[in-house]
């Protein structure tokens, strides 16, 4: 496997040393630099601005009158933070947060990896099924939302008709609060497109020889996948259990549709479905606490950033890319 | 599905280019191991599959069939109407709908095509350059992604309105100039797979940075290219926040932002009677170009990828 | 602040003053123009692609206007990011049309211009509308929108379900929680532990108010801000109500079968005797006339202790944000979207309309009491099936009992307190009286936050 990294077209030392003067050689970093300016301009000109302004804001009162101007933005001090952290539900908000992430991204990452290895192994009608597939990805909302109360209905849906098949009593999926968290977990596995879509090309790029030489070697198929195919799609894992974990973090949009939307919809809104940022955009656009709104997503920040790091660092034992040396 | 376990080793049904680089490996190997996880023609495999298809298309096809039902039937659950009703010219009627297509279509591409050339380029600088501040970088481009957009909405439309770009629809393509954080991760991921031994070749011979980028990085990457393309059309297709708080007027509306003012006026509750038929009938009309976009696109992941590093 | 805006006032009643002396030599008082002087734009927000009685309306305010007026509808609805938008940008549109239960937040930060000018101005008589919905949008004394539809509620008994539960009609009422109560018991039916027919549904949490109101008392004071969401008369509110559903096998089994219903359909829950009563907004009449109007209904108030008939509303409304920059445009515009002659002209070509494609006109509950009447005395005419007729009697006396929640700058929070804590009762995490109490907690804190 390694071997692959190795070139027979360029000296080893070479790009050893290459690696210490690198620093140093001034026409790459410039070089270098050139290519991130399209980022660096977009980031200056649109986000650390506004990323600064709302720290700003959650130091202050800001809410409607301030945002009209009809009043002035008065500086709180830490007084939203300290809120934050006395705030009941924000303590609700991010257990769930987080007990879904933790749920959700494995699941999907498996299932994701399960479906796209089937996939790169189809003979036929591989391209139908990877649009079938990746449906569930753009069905919008509204259809879920309806297939999802129709599917958990606890008395008379289908998933507890089949648990009944095998005498297990399903419970009521969209009213127990023990098992609404499961359920939202459930339907994010199971939009799961993007996720495959991304895990079929990297197995698509596994180069075939290796294949071949593990199996001249002797290597059985489980072998084969812990040792040629985890490895080699290891970068496209490690991004998406990154993606996922920050996007599970700040989970939005279907719960939201699902729980709380305006109407009589978001009268049934249960604490247990209650996310961080559904909170957090409940408090900035139903309750128009921006100043404390923001707190919350500073902290939110704070938190996924540990998050990630932590990933980054345990990750770095087990991703490997072609392009570099270990 | 029914063709047998033995690895293909002709090109097949699914459409294996031929690749141009060494014919040590022209021969297509079905990729991976024999067993019955090779052997498609298992049945618990088969029902897996059908299962999981089931499941995915259902609510689509719910949809589908919705759309074509009068609005006393449409939550009758029923996969084929009992009574068919034709329910798309309502909606073209109702609102400027072709407009709005052609809306969407415009900001979607324009930004997907504007986002794959900015991100690659970021990407390529971290995933092939060493400088110093690589990592710092890095992080920080990863920051961006982690505070909701919710907080920074506000000041961003400050911006925009400073500029006196509300209401028209720069806001929704323009930032896709300058990369975005969730697809330079992603592409410097793919970039980083690509052995170096390429660069330093071309490198030896003579290429700068911008060919190297341009003539092998961005070929070599082309499936995920493509997933990035793929991916920002369908986040720009159905993204009502952004144009829900630029566009006021109804002309420069996108489809799933028109559709949004048609579910409000029509929904329920004051004045509206609940017409969810064309509701539904505007969802698929919004749903269904997404959906082609796709079935069409999912064939280049497929053609062409095994040019990337196979070294023999 | 309400000086710089009287400060405003002046300056546009006199710049138009200016104008007309200029334009004209007939000396008309301010503002009170006719239409053949009026110019400039208008602005509109929220008001999107509508119905026919949405832009028969229009259609009527812009004649209104006159032919130099030139109206902007970007015809997109009212978003709240969007609006915030606006106002941070300090470019406002000149009228908006949004929700009533949005309005009192607006209103309540300051948003919102209060209309005291405006309806002398326009010598708008404000007892044409129904004092409920005025109420909806009425803060410190002052009112902030002109209100455009009811959706009052009634009680919808099938009584069909009644006769093969053998409960009497008139003992399924509001009045009398006792036999409110057996009443239920006995229109149930569970049958292998699911529930098959739910006899009364109380619609809690989104009736909760109604239901306390039977006390006559509201879930916050008068001048909204002290909530009273722990009340004895909030605590058996919900108290009853919860029995209600308990009696069903709890909240769980009782909402995984409302939830099977075909609720706008022709299969709905009253074709196909699914429930024996509950309390509904006024539009589902036309669902149910449209789909299945051949059932056996008959339309009660929801009375109180008292046995009087109470409701509330829900509905939209027409405002003035701070920063309009025609507010006499707007203030026109708005009286004439809600006047009786927009509303008849509407129901009659609705009404003709329906006529022609042989459905029922259960009339147009316009928040314009007046012309409620009017449409009723004038226009509707009974289409035969008794239980409709009567309904849409019912429909239109009830308007004159609405009440209001008072508007609150905490209003949003403490809705979202008594729905949680209601949830968290429903769910079996609390007694009503606990979750009630903890609701009050997050209800005055929430006031505290928001008192400048």
């Amino acid at each position: 496997m390694t071997s692959v990294a190795h070139s027979t077209t360029v000296p080893g030392p070479r790009r050893g040393a290459r690696r210490s003067f690198s620093r140093f050689l001034r026409a790459e970093t410039w070089a270098a630099y050139a290519f991130i300016l399209p980022w660096a301009i977009g980031f200056i000109a649109l986000t650390a601005g506004p990323m600064a302004a709302s720290l700003y804001f959650s130091l202050t009162n800001y809410g409607v009158e301030q945002i009209a101007g009809f009043a002035a933005t008065e500086y709180v001090g830490a007084a939203n933070y300290r809120q934050v952290l006395e705030d009941e539900k924000i303590r609700t908000s991010l257990y769930n947060t987080l007990f879904y992430t933790v749920l959700s991204v494995p699941a999907k990452m498996a299932v994701a990896l399960g479906l796209a290895m089937i996939l790169a192994r189809l003979l036929r009608f591989a391209g139908f099924f990877r649009t079938v597939f990746y449906l569930p990805d753009i069905t919008p909302p509204v259809a879920i939302g309806i297939m999802l109360l129709l599917l958990f209905n606890g008395s008379v849906g289908i998933v507890n008709t089949v648990l009944g098949w095998f005498g297990i009593p399903g419970p009521f999926w969209t009213t127990d609060p023990n098992w609404i968290k499961p359920s939202l977990v459930i339907m994010s596995v199971w939009t799961i497109g993007g996720t495959m879509v991304i895990y079929l090309a990297a197995l698509k790029s596994v180069p075939r020889h290796l294949y071949e030489a593990a199996a001249m070697d002797g290597a059985k198929p489980w072998r084969q996948f812990k040792d040629v195919t985890l490895p080699m799609i290891s970068p496209a894992l490690f991004f998406t259990f990154i993606i996922l974990t920050i996007a599970g973090l700040q989970t939005f949009t279907e719960v939201y549709t699902a729980y709380f939307g305006t109407g009589s919809a978001g009268a049934e809104s249960p604490d247990a479905a209650l996310m961080n940022v559904v909170y957090l955009f409940r408090q900035a656009f139903e309750f128009f606490n921006m100043g404390y709104a923001s707190a919350m997503a500073w902290l939110l920040f704070v938190i996924i950033m540990i998050v990630t790091a932590i990933q980054f660092v345990v990750s770095r034992r087990f991703v490997f890319y072609q392009g570099e040396k270990r | 599905m029914s063709a047998g376990a033995q690895p293909n080793f002709a090109p097949g049904a699914s459409g294996a280019a031929t690749p141009t680089i060494p014919q040590a490996v022209t021969r297509r190997y079905r990729g991976g191991p024999r067993r019955i996880l090779g052997g498609l023609k298992s049945a618990p495999f088969l029902v897996l599959l059908a299962l999981i298809s089931i499941l995915s298309v259902y609510p689509f096809i719910w949809l589908i069939s919705a759309s074509f039902k009068p609005q006393s039937d449409v939550f009758d659950n029923r996969i084929i109407p009992e009574v068919w009703a034709w329910n798309y010219d309502d909606v073209f009627a109702i609102a400027p709908v072709a407009t709005w297509f052609f809306n969407s279509v415009w900001i979607s591409g324009l930004g997907a095509l504007l986002v794959v050339l900015s991100s690659s380029f970021v990407a390529f600088s971290f995933a092939y350059f060493r400088f110093p501040g690589r990592g710092a970088l890095f992080a920080l481009i990863l920051a961006t992604m982690m505070l909701p957009t919710a907080v920074t909405m506000i000041p961003v439309y400050l911006i925009w309105n400073e500029l006196g770009l509300v209401n028209t629809q720069y806001p929704l393509w323009v930032p896709n100039l300058f990369g975005s954080a969730f697809y330079i991760f992603l592409l410097r991921q793919f970039f980083l797979g690509i052995p170096r031994d390429y660069f330093e070749a071309a490198r030896m011979d003579g290429d700068n940075y911008w060919t190297m980028f341009w003539r092998i990085a961005m070929p070599l990457a082309k499936p995920a290219l493509i997933v990035v393309f793929v991916f920002e059309i369908q986040a720009k297709w159905f993204d009502l926040m952004t144009p829900l708080i630029y566009l006021r007027d109804s002309a420069l509306f996108t489809l799933p932002l028109g559709l949004k003012t048609i579910l409000d006026q029509f929904g329920q509750g004051g004045g509206g009677q609940g017409e969810w038929q064309i509701i539904i009938a505007g969802t698929v009309l919004t749903v269904l170009p997404m959906l082609i976009l796709f079935a069409i696109f999912q064939r280049a992941f497929v053609h062409g990828i095994a040019t990337q590093g196979r070294k023999g | 602040m309400a000086g710089r805006w009287k400060g405003r006032v002046l300056l546009v009643a006199a710049a138009a003053l200016l104008g007309l002396t200029a334009a004209s030599a007939a000396g008309a008082a301010p503002a009170a123009t006719t239409s053949a002087s009026q110019s400039g734009t208008l602005n509109i927000y929220g008001f999107g692609p509508g119905d026919d009685v949405a832009n028969g309306r229009a259609e009527y305010a812009a004649a209104q206007l006159g032919r130099g007026v030139t109206i902007n509808n970007p015809r997109g609805g009212f978003n709240d990011q969007a609006f915030l938008a606006m106002l941070a940008s300090r470019n406002v549109p000149d009228v908006v049309y949004m929700n009533r239960n949005a309005i009192g937040s607006y209103a309540a930060r300051g948003a919102l211009v209060p209309l005291a000018s405006c309806l002398r101005a326009e010598r708008i008589d404000l007892s044409q509308y129904r004092a409920g919905a005025l109420n909806e949008v009425r803060y410190r004394g002052q009112v902030y929108a002109l209100p455009e539809f009811t959706n009052q509620i009634t009680l919808i008994v099938n009584n069909t379900v009644a006769q093969q539960a053998g409960v009497n009609v008139n003992d399924i009422q509001t009045t009398n929680w006792a036999k409110l109560r057996q009443a239920n018991r006995k229109m149930l039916r569970i049958e292998n532990g699911q529930v098959t027919r739910i006899g009364f549904d109380p619609k809690i949490p989104e009736f909760f108010p109604l239901w306390v109101k039977w006390f006559g008392a509201d879930i916050v004071s008068k001048d909204g801000r002290t909530p009273r969401l722990n009340s004895p008369q909030a605590i058996a509110a919900l108290e009853f109500t919860h029995s209600l559903i308990r009696d069903h096998g709890g909240w769980d089994r009782f909402k995984a079968f409302r939830d099977t219903w075909d609720f706008f359909g022709r299969q709905n829950q009253v074709a196909r005797n699914q429930v024996g009563a509950w309390p509904m907004e006024s539009w589902y009449y036309n669902v149910l006339a449209d789909n299945s109007p051949g059932v056996d209904i008959t339309a009660k108030y929801f009375t109180n202790r008292r046995g009087g008939p109470i409701t509330f509303f829900q509905g939209n409304g027409w405002v003035i944000p701070r920063g309009s920059k025609n507010p006499g445009l707007a203030c026109k515009w708005m009286k004439a979207m809600t006047s009786q002659e927009a509303w008849l002209k509407v129901a009659k070509d609705r009404f003709d309309l329906r006529k022609r494609q042989g459905r029922e006109f259960t009339g147009l509950y316009t928040a314009n009491g007046r012309a409620d009447v009017k449409i009723y005395q004038d226009i509707f005419q009974p289409m035969g099936r008794r239980n409709f007729d009567e309904a849409v009697q019912k429909l239109v006396q009830v308007s004159r009992y609405g009440f209001a929640v008072p508007v609150s700058p905490a209003g949003a929070e403490i809705r979202q307190a008594y729905l949680d804590a209601i949830n968290r009762v429903l769910a079996g995490q609390q007694t009503p009286r606990a979750a009630l109490n903890q609701a009050q907690r997050e209800a005055v804190a929430a006031v505290r936050r928001n008192s400048r």
